[in-house]
């Protein structure tokens, strides 16, 4: 289906990736936790490291729960998918993409 | 009445309302009424519309005109007699501004919208609806501005509202709610106001929640309330006649309808979060819980009531209704929750309910209350003990249809958080539940535009990176958010009332509060 | 909708109205013109229920207010209501449900 309209109707995205440089939205949610209330969106460079981006961004926003044990963190997953993510790696060498769902439980 | 000269209602309704239309001969009626083709409904007969109401201009303003004089008195003594003062708590008050910042809005949407509609329906019957509803718009809009301008200047959060409805984060979900609706054609629009929202969920909001303020000492509230009710009686019918008449007009607008109410029996149940979490959280006293208002005024009076009647015309009930019942005992909790910890940037307060509020949640929600929720208040309360508070620390992803921060919760299983995704043109796009997916799906061009708050602030459309730079642009003043305890407002309220029975009560200065 | 195994249902139709003096007429008439009329009252409002089909006597209303009253009044006491508004007259209001 889609819109029936009295003209043409076609916008691009509010958020599409371009709009963010060479950086992109990243989801994250802490799986089977709700002492955070919701899942959580940051921006971050596509070339940011995966030990800056746990460092900087993740788990600051994890320490939302003041039992928060940063080497906690296991089972990770991208996109519903099982991931062993590396301190070097990359987000894009990860495989992360604009609005991707990084998730873990701890 | 066999000898009286005036006419009766029936008569008077014919003769000056509907007798004043009229067939245009040397202009193509599609050139004059342009926007009733493109959705697909098909209209045989105009003057098949019903009008219970039976109201021709004259009764509408003579009846309009006594309640507005009702409620003004019942202003002017509020304000003479430092009403506010008369409160349960001043926490009451963020109630109430969610409402102005939140719904007043969307009354001033509703009046322009029907002004709209009442030039460009086909039949004088709806469109004499339609102006008269603008007008009933209008007038909540006026009369909410002038209600709450009472409170406004002894209590923060209610200064800056119709420019944070365009910004702050939480008022996108009401302003894309109804920007959807206008954005559609004119039957969408009625069935998604007038008969999704006024008829089906209104009674959710208002009546629980004008029942609220006059069991919390809010007199004007309760009285603009019921005043604007009054009108929403009107607005209820309209929304009943709209769909009874396009059923009746032709079986092939049955399948078009259905779809809508399916659609915007989700997005109307998905704003109505909102209110759910403020009768339960927000009232200092309490009148009903969110479930039994839900059971009530929904679950037995629209699905119990309504609905069969529905059914005669092929109509089922709504889409993803189940889950929407499914939720009843956890979606007050979990939008509080996230509230409370999203108040740093919200232009009003939270705290953590006291020992007998959360007896009272124990008790209203057995099943959920003290399984789930009870043990994260209890964990919240004993950081806020230790002098800290628990905030969220970053920015919430967002629903891409209701834009409510991802907070709901699979269907069966409340410790899971829902989580959907599409991929549209190749973009990710994330939903908080089966039905915003549904809804997406069926025009994802519509949704992409979505002015999402979150993504705004991080291309750099907010004011700036910062929190503080957001929260500056979102013009919020010292006092308007974060937690309850140790606010601008409390500290006042206590100052005010600590002296009680003695002479040296503090009287409230104006200009003090919000020098 | 907890019952869904109870046979025909009978389903309500009613009224949320403000609690004042008019009010107290009216429900005072509907009580005394319809059957199985229930009444209940929550802050600042009171309900009045009863089964399928629910009827507002201009003159019964004029009876218990000892004025006479304009149907069209109604719109200053009425805040909700459940059902469908069958019938408004100069003499009745009727709220039921059609089929």
């Amino acid at each position: 289906m889609s819109v029936k309209a009295i003209g043409s109707y076609d916008f691009p995205s509010r958020s599409r990736q371009e709009l963010y440089g060479d950086d992109q939205l990243v989801h994250v949610w802490w799986r089977n936790n709700p002492f955070m209330s919701a899942a959580g969106t940051f921006r971050a460079p596509k070339a940011m490291p995966w030990s800056d981006f746990r460092a900087a961004l993740l788990d600051p926003w994890a320490g939302t729960d003041p039992d928060f044990d940063p080497a906690a963190p296991g089972s990770w997953t991208l996109d519903g998918q099982p991931i062993t993510p590396t301190d070097d790696q990359t987000l894009e060498q990860l495989g992360v993409g604009h609005k991707s769902l990084i998730s873990f439980a701890a | 009445m066999s000898n009286a000269r005036k006419l009766s209602m029936k008569n008077r309704y014919s003769a000056l309302t509907r007798d004043l239309d009229w067939t245009p001969t040397y202009v193509d009626p599609k050139a004059v009424f342009p926007f009733t083709s493109f959705e697909g409904i098909k209209i045989h007969d105009w003057s098949k519309w019903e009008d219970p109401f039976r109201l021709t201009v004259d009764s509408y303003y003579k009846y309009q005109a006594e309640k507005d004089k009702r409620l003004y008195a019942v202003l002017d003594g509020f304000a003479q007699s430092q009403g506010h003062l008369s409160l349960t708590d001043a926490r009451y008050l963020n109630a109430m501004k969610l409402f102005i910042q939140g719904v007043t809005p969307l009354e001033y949407a509703a009046h322009r919208h029907f002004a709209f509609l009442s030039r460009y329906y086909d039949g004088p019957g709806p469109r004499f609806a339609a102006q008269c509803q603008s007008v009933d718009e209008l007038r909540h809009t006026q009369t909410e501005v002038h209600t709450l301008s009472n409170y406004n200047k002894y209590y923060g959060g209610m200064h800056n509202w119709p420019e944070q409805f365009d910004r702050v984060w939480y008022l996108s979900v009401p302003k894309s709610y109804f920007e959807d609706a206008m954005s559609a054609g004119p039957f969408e629009f009625l069935i998604a106001i007038s008969f999704s929202f006024e008829y089906l969920l209104t009674n959710l909001l208002f009546v629980p929640f004008m029942s609220g303020a006059s069991f919390n000492g809010d007199l004007p509230t309760m009285t603009f309330g019921f005043s604007a009710q009054s009108d929403e009686s009107r607005h209820m019918t309209l929304g009943l006649e709209a769909i009874k008449f396009l059923l009746e007009q032709d079986e092939a607008n049955v399948p078009i309808v259905q779809a809508w109410i399916d659609k915007w029996f989700w997005r109307g149940y998905r704003l109505v979060a909102l209110i759910a979490q403020m009768l339960d959280y927000m009232l200092p006293r309490k009148v009903m819980s969110w479930k039994e208002s839900f059971e009530l005024y929904f679950e037995e009076q629209m699905l119990g009531g309504l609905f069969p009647d529905l059914e005669f015309y092929g109509i089922t009930k709504p889409r993803h209704v189940e889950q929407a019942i499914g939720e009843k005992d956890l979606l007050s909790h979990q939008v509080y929750w996230a509230l409370y910890q999203f108040s740093f940037a919200a232009g009003f307060t939270t705290t953590v309910p006291e020992d007998d509020h959360l007896d009272w949640l124990s008790a209203n929600y057995p099943d959920t209350f003290d399984k789930y929720f009870r043990p994260l208040w209890d964990k919240a309360k004993k950081v806020q003990d230790e002098g800290g508070r628990v905030f969220f620390r970053g920015l919430p992803q967002l629903c891409q249809v209701c834009q409510i921060p991802m907070l709901f919760t699979e269907p069966g299983d409340p410790m899971r958080l829902a989580q959907r995704q599409v991929v549209h043109n190749g973009e990710r796009y994330d939903f908080c539940s089966d039905g915003c997916q549904w809804i997406f799906e069926r025009e994802p061009e519509k949704y992409v535009q979505a002015w999402l708050p979150v993504h705004q602030i991080y291309q750099g459309n907010c004011g700036g990176p910062s929190v503080p730079e957001v929260l500056a642009w979102y013009g919020l003043q010292d006092g308007d958010a974060g937690e309850y305890a140790g606010s601008v407002d409390q500290q006042n309220w206590e100052r005010w009332h600590d002296h009680a029975g003695k002479a040296d009560v503090e009287a409230p200065v104006e200009a003090e509060v919000r020098a | 909708m907890s019952t869904p195994t109870t046979p025909a249902k009978v389903r309500m139709v009613g009224l949320d109205l403000q609690e004042n003096d008019d009010s107290r007429a009216i429900v005072e008439a509907i009580e005394e013109d319809n059957e199985g009329v229930a009444v209940s009252r929550m802050p600042g409002l009171v309900r009045v229920q009863c089964p399928q089909r629910l009827v507002i006597n201009q003159a019964s209303v004029e009876r218990h207010l000892g004025r006479p009253w304009e149907t069209q009044e109604f719109q200053l006491s009425i805040v909700s209501y459940f059902g469908h508004i069958n019938d408004w007259d100069d003499d009745q209001v009727v709220v039921a449900w059609d089929h």
